[in-house]
């Protein structure tokens, strides 16, 4: 480790500091911004212009990485929501050895657990729709779905505020911002939703079918827009399309398709990620009282099926 | 003094990996990878860095500078901003993958600790 340290100290002494010129590169985008692509922001341009093919091979490995959460989290029951796992508590209960009796840590777990599949067996069925009707003084932890008026409040102010600052980073192409930042806004405005009003309230815009089909439709535009650059042009992500002015949202050609596609792909994708990971759960495998032999032939078993 | 930078990117990498090798929780190695992640950033960022610069923004010069005396003249590199732009979103994405990776390696094996994860063991 402190070898590693060093040596990468070492190194770094080497490397061109802040008086070095700017890389050939560099200039290069600097220059061509303006007169080839019409962008005032060298940034965005050498995102998706000059440095377009890396950007296009950045994007699929978001996908990929997406994709991979997607399949990694799959559960073993079948579910078109992230959030559905009533199937997959009942098996587990079933599953569980029934001469076993439970001890108390797992008992409290489990009536939980029920309680949260508004079982009314196990208390409340349908808990609060928010925390505000609670009477003060309730133990914690609140069985509500949203939180309390005071988040929701300064929430529904917050939102619309991210939401038009994530549409703005990317239609305002020729100023600072882009499909990232832009996508990366837009999912944190779903994940607020989420949080300030629970998950009834975004069941109906965040399901796999949909987010998923809409992921598709911004990778197939991305492919789409460079792929046309390769047949009208004769090179991948050439620009074909006609150059506004610069400074207006056109400005930039295919730049700003390419960035408007890449908000819809990150946008979704993150989402997609997050919720697949919030949505994941109830699926243990049993208990194990074997020995260590027995639990290797049950994981094989447990991997095939996940 | 942007060395100072760089070596406080060494560290940060330095630090990360020595979580990622001597932590056991598996939810504190994501975390070392996550730092490593980091310190790519603060590394090209200050790479990008050029002594005495303005951002590489063509749009509303600076009083006293043109469009065009903005295009020869000394910004920082814009190549390397760009990589980082993409670096955040990737490495999000990345993350996500880790962490549901070890969210099944905890439901399969009932615990975070990795040296008792060792079906793989030969």
């Amino acid at each position: 480790m402190a070898g590693l340290a060093v040596a990468l100290g070492i190194a770094m002494a080497g490397i061109p500091r802040e008086h070095a010129a700017l890389p050939a590169v560099a200039r290069y985008a600097m220059e061509v911004a303006l007169p080839r692509w019409g962008l005032t922001e060298p940034v965005n341009e050498i995102v998706y212009g000059t440095r377009g093919f890396d950007t296009f091979g950045e994007t699929f490995l978001l996908l990929a990485a997406v994709v991979s959460v997607v399949v990694i989290t799959r559960s073993r029951e079948a579910r078109r929501g992230y959030f559905g796992e009533s199937q997959a508590g009942q098996r587990e209960q079933q599953e569980g050895d029934p001469a076993k009796p439970a001890d108390a840590g797992e008992q409290e777990a489990r009536a939980a657990e029920r309680r949260e599949q508004d079982d009314p067996a196990y208390g409340d069925p349908r808990p609060l729709e928010t925390p505000d009707d609670e009477p003060l003084g309730t133990p914690a932890p609140e069985m509500a779905e949203a939180m309390t008026v005071v988040t929701r409040t300064a929430i529904r102010m917050a939102l619309p505020i991210l939401a038009v600052a994530g549409l703005y980073l990317v239609a305002w192409g020729y100023s600072p911002g882009g499909g990232f930042p832009g996508g990366a806004v837009l999912a944190g405005v779903l994940l607020f939703i989420y949080a300030a009003y629970g998950r009834r309230r975004i069941a109906g815009v965040v399901r796999p079918g949909l987010l998923e089909g809409i992921e598709m439709a911004g990778a197939s535009a991305i492919i789409l827009t460079e792929l046309l650059g390769l047949l009208l042009r004769g090179s991948f992500s050439a620009n074909w399309l006609p150059l506004a002015p610069p400074q207006t949202i056109l400005s930039g050609g295919i730049a700003q398709l390419f960035s408007a596609s890449e908000l819809i792909e990150v946008g979704t994708g993150l989402a997609i990620a997050i919720f697949a990971l919030i949505g994941m759960g109830h699926d243990w495998t049993p208990d194990e009282t074997n020995s260590t032999g027995e639990s290797n032939s049950t994981t094989s078993q447990g991997g095939g099926e996940s | 003094m942007i060395l100072v930078n760089y070596l406080a990117a060494v560290a940060l990498l330095c630090i990360g990996l020595y979580a990622v090798l001597t932590r056991r929780n598996m939810i504190k190695m994501v975390m070392g990878l996550s730092l490593m992640e980091a310190s790519t950033y603060l590394f090209m960022i200050s790479l990008a860095y050029r002594a005495g610069s303005t951002a590489p923004v063509l749009l509303n010069p600076p009083p006293g500078k043109s469009t065009q005396s903005l295009v020869h003249g000394n910004v920082a590199d814009p190549v390397l901003q760009n990589f980082c732009l993409t670096a955040v979103v990737i490495g999000v994405a990345v993350t996500a993958v880790f962490l549901s990776v070890v969210v099944r390696i905890v439901q399969h094996y009932r615990t975070l600790d990795s040296d008792r994860v060792r079906d793989l063991r030969g």
